[in-house]
């Protein structure tokens, strides 16, 4: 049997960025329809079962029910059985069991914050992110039905699949010597001490930022890193900077509209396997992918680590251009 | 702009002073101390004191049937609170209204309603007020989820965006409608995504955690004033008694009922300002210490007050200004 398992996030795209920028909003009723094209372009790939993770807006059992409605449902489609907390822990359990299940792809809907949790839920079963979140560099804003017929290829080749799939970079962050959290695109520095509404915005509080890989064309915070110097998913490093009130001015699209020009005091590359290692004067937090996560005290050694040990990611070109040269769109 | 350590002290100490009110309201009411209905807002404290931090004196709010926490928290007085509750004549609105209808329209308290959804449109005249005569005053709606099915709310939200008026739209989610559960009311789980129909933008955030709704308000209410139109922030809560007083809430499974109790927002915002240096453990026992003796003196000042006469049951019924006009 072959199957692929969906985790689409209820809560992304709605939390402050939409006050402070001019932030996409794509409410839950749209996540259940591009979840039913997700489901009818990996039906009609052939795959034979689709798992969802139970959520809050029940959005599995919407297009069970949808797509039962109209008659057109032959996949089976199951919900993972399990008491739901509405947090992250539910993306990092769902990505756990479908990996513990055998699925052989993996389509997260949400930002680069539902991407990092179902992240840490896998480690082999290739993964499909489609942004349904706010400023996101991690998922791609894609067509459902591309992004289904994309983790049907993979669910269909097995192992075979990674040949078109990146292994992306990831960092591991350490707070005295204790590994405390992950992030898969950045990992933000501020002087908040609280988790408040989660997101960052504020370039005034923000004082370094570490990146796996970085871009203007992206929009957060990475794309300051970017706008210095661009670092590809595939280069074997990292990149660190500081900023401040000195050094070379750049302009970053730090939020969706929102382009603000910002100091970079100081910037070095980090090597895979190297890391970038700080010294907390004050309190502060770390953002992880786009939300404050990790609380810092003055005195605490912080450690950001770069590995190529992060999720393998579908490059959804490529897996479609090999699914045509072994024959998945011929019919009789 | 960062939040000061005398702000959030300031939370705290609203936040107390409402879980005490409504803890004592609850007691007195089941004593049958007090008359009529009264809708608590136990487990809903971290709301309303930092959305109104953001607010300046001179800024309005609109309340609901659950008002209690609204008007202490925009600075309504306990004693006067205390005595309308008990129907002494001293009251807000001279012992006749009740634990709904308190106002204070110097605090620019525009009062607590009865009728589910009637806030919305008041706030909509306040901010069309507050447009007209050239101020950069903003008002606050709050209401709950129940209302957001009601016509009000939409035509208030589309008013507000199409004349652009200074409101912050503040659903308080507690996932019931009196004793309907939310996902048997509407087919969507957050109240924040209506705000896209009407071209507002809408966030949701814990409303539980008084720094994130503190964050988004400060947000939403510098939007306001800066005459950029209204916001819908919706505050993700749970009320820990009943609708009303008496009610037994034997719709709520228990099993909920506990996960929210984990995430009460009293413990939770003490225990965050203990552990960043905020306050001490010893500071915030103080402030314990003096809410409660300032509620054991609104409930002895209201217990010395009068009873209205019964001569007085119709006065105030109407303005003196339809007065005039009948007059005419």
């Amino acid at each position: 049997m072959t199957s692929i398992g969906i985790i689409a996030n209820p809560a992304s795209g709605k939390d402050i960025r939409r006050l402070v920028s001019y932030a996409t909003t794509i409410d839950n009723n749209e996540k259940v329809n591009i979840c039913k094209r997700i489901v009818l372009a990996a039906q009609g790939m052939g795959v034979d079962e689709v798992v969802f993770m139970p959520d809050t807006f029940m959005i599995g059992c919407a297009v069970l029910d949808s797509l039962e409605s109209d008659r057109v449902l032959k996949v089976k489609l199951d919900l993972l059985d399990f008491e739901i907390e509405a947090t992250l822990a539910d993306t990092i359990r769902a990505a756990e069991m479908m990996e513990e299940r055998g699925v052989g792809a993996l389509v997260v809907l949400g930002g680069d914050g539902t991407s990092r949790a179902a992240a840490k839920g896998i480690s082999s079963t290739p993964l499909m992110s489609i942004s349904t979140g706010t400023n996101n560099v991690y998922p791609a804003m894609m067509e459902g039905t591309v992004a289904g017929m994309a983790a049907a290829a993979a669910a269909l080749m097995g192992d075979a699949a990674r040949e078109c799939c990146v292994r992306d970079k990831k960092i591991s962050v350490y707070v005295n010597g204790v590994l405390r959290d992950i992030a898969l695109i950045d990992a933000v520095v501020s002087d908040d001490f609280y988790a408040g509404a989660k997101a960052i915005w504020d370039p005034e509080r923000i004082r370094r930022i570490a990146v796996t890989r970085c871009h203007p064309a992206t929009i957060g915070f990475s794309a300051v890193a970017g706008a210095y110097e661009i670092v590809e998913d595939t280069d074997d490093f990292g990149l660190a900077i500081t900023l401040g009130s000195s050094g070379r001015g750049v302009l970053a699209p730090i939020a969706a509209g929102v382009l603000t020009p910002v100091r970079v005091q100081s910037a070095e590359r980090i090597p895979l396997g190297g890391d970038y290692a700080f010294t907390a004067e004050d309190r502060c937090m770390i953002a992880l992918d786009g939300e404050r996560e990790v609380r810092v005290q003055p005195g605490d050694e912080v450690r950001l680590r770069i590995d190529r040990d992060g999720p393998w990611r579908i490059l959804p070109r490529k897996m479609l251009s090999r699914a045509a040269e072994l024959g998945m769109y011929n019919v009789e | 702009m960062a939040i000061s350590n005398e702000q959030m002290k300031d939370m705290y100490v609203k936040m107390r002073r409402i879980r005490d009110f409504e803890s004592t309201a609850a007691k007195l009411f089941a004593e049958g101390k007090i008359p009529g209905f009264v809708h608590l807002y136990l487990g809903e404290e971290a709301i309303a004191p930092a959305v109104c931090e953001c607010l300046r004196d001179d800024d309005f709010i609109t309340s609901t049937h659950r008002g209690h926490g609204h008007i202490i928290a925009k600075g309504g007085d306990l004693n006067l609170m205390m005595a309308e509750l008990f129907g002494r004549e001293t009251g807000y609105c001279k012992g006749k209204g009740g634990s709904m209808h308190i106002a204070d329209r110097d605090k620019g308290i525009l009062g607590a309603n009865g009728i589910v959804g009637a806030g919305h449109c008041i706030a909509c005249g306040a901010g069309l007020s507050a447009k007209i005569r050239g101020t950069d005053q903003v008002c606050v709606c709050f209401f709950g989820d129940g209302s957001t099915n009601q016509g009000t709310f939409h035509e208030s939200l589309n008013m507000a965006s199409i004349w652009k008026l200074p409101i912050v739209f503040v659903c308080e989610n507690n996932h019931y409608g009196i004793s309907m559960s939310q996902d048997r009311h509407q087919a969507i789980k957050d109240v924040a995504d209506r705000g896209a129909a009407y071209n507002i933008p809408g966030i949701a955030v814990d409303g539980n955690d008084p720094m994130a709704v503190y964050e988004a308000a400060e947000e939403a209410v510098a939007r306001a004033r800066a005459g950029k139109g209204p916001t819908l922030l919706e505050c993700k809560t749970y009320r820990q008694h009943g609708h009303f007083e008496g009610d037994p809430a034997i719709y709520k499974p228990k099993e909920e009922q506990a996960a929210w109790l984990e995430k009460d927002p009293m413990p939770r915002f003490a225990n965050f300002l203990v552990e960043n240096g905020v306050m001490t453990r010893e500071e915030v026992d103080a402030v314990d210490a003096q809410v409660a003796k300032e509620i054991e003196d609104a409930i002895a000042f209201a217990d010395a007050q009068p009873l209205p006469d019964v001569e007085t049951a119709v006065l105030d019924v109407y303005s003196d200004i339809v007065e005039e006009v009948r007059e005419r």
